[in-house]
C-alpha cells in the first residue's frame, strides 16, 4: 500500500539519544530523503539478535541501516556488544548468499543532517541496484 | 478499581489519533486518508483526526473514548515523540488508563517535512500501521520510583544563572551555582547601560550577586567545571572540578577585590579555590544558564584586524567609557573622532554564497536579536556625549523589536545619525585612504536608490552578533539536543520553551538563543519556576517516577540457562532459587543486551519489547 514494492524497503532501527533525534533534526531541516524509509526507535540496537535481522530479510526488508550513537552510546558495554553480534550477521548473511552491503552499521549523531542523508541515499541506491532480497534456503526449498 | 482499567489487559481495542498539526502535516499527508486506510487494521475501534492533537479538545478526544471504554489502547500520530509522548501519556492517565497502553507515529519530522504528495501519504499510512502492531502487545507498566533531592545545580553564573540561582533559593531550594571563571556576571559584566531602561549593568550584577552571595541557600563555586554526569531527573550525581586561577586569569583576580564588582570584569567572590579540587553533589534539577560568546569577525572583514581603526561594538563600549568626556569631540588616544561609522549584522543573517562559511561549513544564518538596539543605544550615547562627533549607522533592516526599543530609532533619528541601508551582496566596503580621514566607507545606499556613497570616517565599529558558545563537552556528557544553529534546543518553543528534552534539565538565557537582558532574565526566571515546580512536585511526593524501561522475566520461558546473568553489565539479573532469572529494576538500564542472548526469548524489555519490533517490521512489509 505505501509503496511500490517494487522499489523496496529500508528499515532504519535509529537509537532514541542519537539518531533517532538526528533524522528528527533532518525533518527540521526540509531535507528530503526517499520515501521507501522506515525509522523505528530503538533504545540500544543490542537488544536484537541475529535472527531479527535475517527475519527482516526473509520478510523481504531490502536493506536495513542500524544507525546508532557508536562509542557515545549511553549503555556500558552494549556498542562492542552490538558490534560482535552485527559480524554474526554478516556470517549468516554470507551463509545465504546476501549482498553483505543490504546491512549498514553507521553511528549518526543529533545533527548529522548530511551522514544521515547520505547513509539513506546510498543504502536506496543500492537496494535499486540489487532488488529485493532471495535467500539462498528459499531458493533451494 | 474501574471497569475500563480492569480491561486494559483483555483484547487491544484500538483508538487512532492523527493530527494535522495546523497544516504541518495535513498540507502534505491527506490525514483524512490516513485515518480512513487504517480502520480496517484489526484491533482498531475509532481513527479520528484533529486539528491540533496537543490542545485541550485533542486531548479529550481520547479522554473521551477512553472514559467511554470503547478503547484500551492509544496511537497519536502527530509531530516528535520528545515533544508530545509526555503531554499524551499525561491525557491518558487523568482519563484513569494506564499511560503506557500508548504508541506515538512519528508523522511530521519524518514524514510530512521530508515527503511530498501521495508517498507522504503512504507512507504516514505504514507508521502508523506499524504503531497500532506495537500498541496491541503493549501490557500495563508501573513507573518506577525513587528518591527525589532537595538540590538544584545552575550552570553559569551570568545575568540568567545569577537571576535563576536567586529565584531557586527563594522557592526554599539548595543551589549550587557553577561558574566557570573567578566572576560573576558573566557577558553583562562587559557593557556598560543596558537597554531599554539605561540602568548601568554593573548595579544590575551588583544588585543580583549580593543577593546570590546573602543566601545561606547558595553555594557558589567558581573556577569550576562539571566533569562528570550519571543519574535521572530527581538524583543528577555530578562532579565539580574546581581549579585555582592560572596565568592572565590570576593577574585579573590579583588586580580585583574580593566581594566588589570589577568594572568590565564582574563580581569576585569571596573563597577563589587556590588548590585544585573535587566535589560531588547529588542534585534534583539542573538549569543551563551557560550564556554566550560573541562572534569574533574574521581578519579583513569590514577590515577588522587590518586597521587599528575597526572595532567591534563591545570593544567600542569599553573604549567609550574610557574616552574623556564632553570635549565635544570624541577622542580616543589623543586622536579626535569627528565621525564614525556603525555596521550592523556582522556575523549574524549570514548568507550561503555570499558569506564565507568557516570550516566546518557552518556560518550564523540567524539574526542575533540584540544588536540593532544596542548599536542604536551607543550610537544616541555618542550624539549626548560628543555632539561635534557625526554617526553614519549602516543597517540592511533596523529590527529594534523589543518593548520600547523602537524609541532608539526614532531618537537617533531626531539626533541626526544618518541612516544609509545596505543589500548584504553590496555589504559597506571599508578602504585605508591617506588624507582627512584613515578610513573610507563605500556603500550603495538603498535609502537613494542605489546611489554610490563614499565617507571618510575616524573608526569603524562592528555590531557582532551572538554565537551559541562551545559546551561540548557537556553536550556529549549530558546527551543534549543541539539545534542546527548550536544553541542548546528547548522540547517545544510555545509549549514547554524553558525545559529540555532530558528530563531534569532546563534552559536559562542565550544558551538557548539570542536574546536581550531583559529576556534572558525572563527566561532565567521561567526555569527557576518551572524547576521549584519540578522539585516541589518531587519533594511533596518524596520520589520521582522513572519509566519502567527495563528488562523482565517470563518465569514460564526461563530455562535458567544464566545467558542473561552473563551478558548484564550492570549485574541488574540474577538467579531465584527456583532457578528462574530475576532482574532487580533498579539496577537495570534496559539496554536490552540479554534480550538479544535469550535462546527462549525469556527476558525482554517492558514497553520496548523484542516482539514489538518483530510486529512493527511486519506490518512495515504489509502497508
Amino acid at each position: 500500500m505505501a509503496n511500490d514494492t517494487q522499489e523496496g524497503k529500508i528499515l532504519i532501527l535509529a537509537t532514541e539519544t542519537c539518531a533517532y533525534p538526528g533524522a528528527n533534526s533532518v525533518g527540521q531541516a526540509h531535507s528530503s530523503y526517499p520515501t521507501n524509509t522506515y525509522i523505528l526507535r530503538v533504545r540500544a540496537p543490542v537488544l536484537f539478535p541475529e535472527r531479527f535481522y535475517m527475519d527482516c530479510f526473509r520478510k523481504g526488508i531490502s536493506g536495513i541501516i542500524v544507525m546508532s550513537c557508536g562509542e557515545e552510546c549511553p549503555y556500558e558495554g552494549a556498542y562492542h556488544a552490538f558490534a560482535k553480534r552485527i559480524d554474526n550477521v554478516f556470517q549468516l548473511m554470507k551463509k545465504q548468499d546476501i549482498d553483505l552491503r543490504r546491512l549498514r552499521l553507521t553511528a549518526i549523531c543529533t545533527v548529522c543532517n548530511r551522514p544521515f542523508l547520505k547513509e539513506v541515499n546510498d543504502m536506496n541506491t543500492l537496494i535499486r541496484e540489487l532488488g529485493p532480497p532471495v535467500m539462498k534456503d528459499t531458493v533451494e526449498n | 478499581m474501574s471497569e475500563t482499567k480492569k480491561d486494559e489487559s483483555g483484547e487491544a481495542r484500538v483508538g487512532v489519533y492523527i493530527c494535522h498539526c495546523g497544516g504541518n502535516i495535513s498540507d502534505h499527508v491527506d490525514v483524512e486518508k490516513v485515518a480512513e486506510a487504517v480502520k480496517g487494521i484489526p484491533g482498531v475501534v475509532v481513527s479520528h483526526t484533529e486539528m491540533f492533537m496537543c490542545s485541550d479538545p485533542g486531548q479529550e478526544l481520547i479522554q473521551k473514548d477512553i472514559e467511554s471504554g470503547s478503547i484500551n489502547r492509544v496511537v497519536v500520530a502527530s509531530c516528535a515523540p520528545s515533544l508530545h509522548e509526555t503531554t499524551f501519556r499525561g491525557a491518558i492517565s487523568r482519563a484513569d488508563m494506564n499511560p503506557y497502553l500508548y504508541e506515538h507515529a512519528n508523522i511530521r519530522e519524518q514524514d510530512s517535512w521530508v515527503h511530498h504528495g501521495d508517498p507522504a501519504t503512504a507512507k504516514a499510512i505504514t507508521l502508523v500501521a506499524a504503531a497500532i502492531s506495537k500498541s496491541r502487545g503493549l501490557e500495563p507498566l508501573e513507573p518506577i520510583r525513587v528518591d527525589a533531592a532537595n538540590h538544584t545545580t545552575v550552570i553559569g553564573g551570568g545575568v540568567a544563572g545569577l537571576r535563576a540561582a536567586v529565584d531557586l533559593a527563594k522557592s526554599g531550594l539548595k543551589v549550587a551555582l557553577i561558574e566557570k571563571t573567578p566572576f560573576l556576571g558573566g557577558n553583562a559584566s562587559q557593557l556598560d547601560k543596558v537597554f531599554p531602561t539605561g540602568e548601568k549593568a554593573a548595579d544590575l550584577i551588583a544588585y543580583l550577586t549580593s543577593a546570590v552571595i546573602k543566601d545561606p541557600n547558595i553555594s557558589v563555586y567558581t573556577c569550576a567545571e562539571i566533569t562528570g554526569f550519571e543519574g535521572y531527573i530527581g538524583n543528577f550525581n555530578i562532579t565539580v572540578s574546581s581549579k585555582a586561577p592560572q596565568g592572565d586569569m590570576l593577574h585579573q583576580v590579583q588586580a580585583a577585590t574580593a566581594g566588589k564588582f570589577q568594572p568590565f570584569g564582574g563580581f569576585l567572590p569571596k573563597g577563589i579555590p587556590e588548590t585544585d579540587t573535587e566535589e560531588t553533589l547529588t542534585t534534583g534539577v539542573i538549569v543551563f544558564a551557560t550564556g554566550f560568546k560573541l562572534y569574533e569577525p574574521r581578519t579583513g572583514e569590514f577590515g577588522y584586524g587590518d586597521n587599528k581603526e575597526v572595532v567591534t561594538l563591545r570593544q567600542f563600549i569599553r573604549i567609550m567609557d574610557e574616552a574623556v568626556p564632553g570635549t565635544g569631540t570624541m577622542k580616543i588616544d589623543g586622536r579626535p573622532i569627528r565621525r564614525i561609522a556603525m555596521i550592523h549584522c556582522v556575523g549574524s543573517r549570514q548568507i550561503p554564497g555570499i558569506h564565507e562559511a568557516d570550516a566546518d561549513d557552518y556560518m550564523n544564518e540567524y539574526c542575533s536579536r540584540t544588536c540593532c538596539t544596542a548599536t542604536l543605544q551607543a550610537a544616541l550615547e555618542i550624539r549626548d556625549k560628543y555632539p561635534k562627533t557625526q554617526v553614519l549607522d549602516y543597517y540592511r533592516d533596523i529590527r529594534t523589536y523589543g518593548h520600547n526599543q523602537e524609541d532608539y530609532y526614532t531618537q537617533a533619528s531626531e539626533k541626526n545619525v544618518l541612516f544609509f541601508r545596505y543589500e548584504p551582496e553590496d555589504s559597506p566596503v571599508i578602504t585605508k585612504t591617506v588624507g582627512e580621514f584613515p578610513l573610507k566607507v563605500s556603500v550603495i545606499d538603498k535609502l537613494t536608490f542605489n546611489e554610490e556613497v563614499e565617507a571618510g570616517v575616524d573608526l569603524v565599529v562592528l555590531a557582532t552578533g551572538m554565537e551559541a558558545k562551545s559546551i561540548t563537552n557537556l553536550v556529549e556528557m549530558m546527551k543534549l539536543p543541539v539545534g542546527s544553529d548550536k544553541f542548546l534546543q528547548e522540547v517545544h518553543p510555545k509549549l514547554r520553551p524553558v525545559e529540555m528534552a532530558n528530563g531534569g534539565i532546563l534552559l536559562a538565557g542565550t544558551c538557548q538563543a539570542p536574546m536581550d537582558i531583559n529576556e534572558s532574565c525572563n527566561a532565567a526566571q521561567a526555569a527557576a519556576a518551572k524547576a521549584a515546580a519540578k522539585a516541589a512536585a518531587m519533594l511533596g511526593k518524596g520520589y520521582v517516577e522513572l519509566d519502567p524501561f527495563v528488562a523482565k522475566v517470563d518465569p514460564e520461558k526461563c530455562k535458567g540457562s544464566g545467558e542473561c546473568i552473563t551478558e548484564c553489565p550492570e549485574k541488574a539479573i540474577s538467579m531465584t532459587a527456583d532457578n528462574i532469572a530475576e532482574v532487580n529494576p533498579a539496577l537495570c538500564t534496559g539496554c536490552g543486551m540479554c534480550v538479544a542472548v535469550c535462546s527462549v526469548n525469556g527476558i525482554d524489555i517492558q514497553g520496548w519489547g523484542l516482539k514489538a519490533y518483530e510486529d512493527m517490521v511486519d506490518a512495515i512489509v504489509k502497508f
